[in-house]
């Protein structure tokens, strides 16, 4: 008969990370089904990064935030309501997972970009998509350059990009860095009440920009940079139905 | 004899990094790229210690670990968890079913190398061998 464990004991064991307690109290809340929007409003305006980007999500258009339509966090959860800040809670656990994954596996310390006008990706390039299901729903797409997605293989296996010519192997490196990130996503999204699956990611090779937004569904979009490696991500979660 | 230690993951990248990890080491490395394989080979070779991962297409992680605990010739064998999967739900199951240790993906290959020698013996190459 198996002795009764202790979670905490087993994580400690096996120096499992925790959640990080405002994603995991932002994502508690929202799941909730009694979540209510002021509730929300306090706990995100009490985080400077949660404002900024629901202030930028909230002003796709906008290329700085002097050209802000939308001002305060109460406006900007009025506008687009729980799905939004249901959006934000999952952006969270993903950025982190993206920025421990590069740098624990590849020793690359990404940055998250604010100007997006900077970078621009054009053309042929690497499109790894995950999608997500059940409390939560909706879609993670990762763009990558050939040159970026090059280096990205090349640092995981410990070569040269120019070592890498098999289109295979840089295919598989970036499906396998995705499907940690998924896992880790995933993790954080079930620890904190959000239960949903996963389908395993897809790597292609694309020049289709599009990034279909739903009616009443929110998108947010994040740049990241390390050096010349260039990560654009969309994160398309679907309208709350609860 | 060398120390041979079985790697379980559907990732090739997974694969040779886990290889690159070991490269100084005197021990032999076989690899499966999902549990189906994993419990043929693990059955043929005997390894001293399999690094498995979770979800992987045919038979995932789970599904061998339980299979791996019933057979008789293989149940002793000690495993390490290597998966991105840190669930507090699937990190109970695991341990339940019976693991020596849990090391999350993203990982150094340092962290792999130390929870493995902590149960099983390596020993470095002789220098020569190593520079080959």
């Amino acid at each position: 008969m198996p002795q009764a464990v202790n979670y905490q004991e087993l994580a400690r064991r096996y120096g499992l990370e925790p959640v990080p307690e405002s994603v995991l109290r932002l994502t508690q809340i929202v799941s909730r089904q009694d979540a209510d929007l002021e509730e929300v409003a306090r706990l995100i305006s009490k985080d400077a990064a949660l404002t900024k980007r629901l202030l930028r999500a909230a002003n796709p258009t906008a290329k700085t935030a002097a050209d802000y339509d939308i001002e305060t966090v109460d406006e900007a959860l009025m506008r687009s309501g729980l799905t939004c800040a249901l959006m934000l809670a999952m952006g969270t656990p993903l950025a982190q997972a993206l920025v421990k994954t590069f740098h624990t596996m590849l020793g690359l310390k990404l940055e998250s970009v604010d100007r997006f006008g900077d970078f621009v990706l054009e053309g042929q390039h690497l499109l790894g998509t995950i999608s997500f299901f059940g409390r939560a729903a909706g879609l993670v797409y990762l763009r990558l350059s050939p040159a970026s997605a090059a280096e990205v293989a090349a640092r995981i296996l410990g070569l040269e990009p120019k070592q890498i010519i098999d289109s295979n192997e840089i295919n598989d490196a970036v499906g396998e860095l995705l499907n940690i990130v998924t896992g880790n996503f995933k993790s954080n999204l079930c620890d904190a009440g959000l239960d949903c699956r996963l389908d395993p990611p897809r790597v292609t090779q694309t020049s289709d920009f599009s990034t279909p937004k739903l009616p009443g569904g929110s998108l947010e979009r994040m740049i990241f940079r390390a050096g010349q490696v260039v990560l654009f991500v969309d994160v398309r979660v679907n309208p709350w139905n609860e | 004899m060398s120390t041979k230690i079985l790697t379980v993951d559907d990732s090739r990248t997974i694969r040779m990094i886990i290889q690159k990890a070991f490269r100084l080491h005197d021990c032999t490395l076989c690899q499966a790229g999902n549990g189906e394989e994993g419990l043929i080979v693990a059955g043929r070779e005997k390894p001293d210690l399999i690094i498995l991962d979770i979800t992987m297409p045919v038979m995932d992680g789970m599904t061998m670990l339980t299979k791996l605990k019933e057979n008789a010739d293989l149940k002793d064998i000690p495993v390490i968890m290597l998966t991105a999967e840190s669930g507090r739900d699937n990190v109970l199951k695991i341990s339940q079913i019976g693991v020596q240790d849990y090391l999350v993906k993203p990982f150094k290959e340092d962290q792999l190398v130390e929870k493995v020698s902590r149960i099983i013996s390596l020993q470095l190459k002789a220098p020569a061998a190593s520079a080959a």
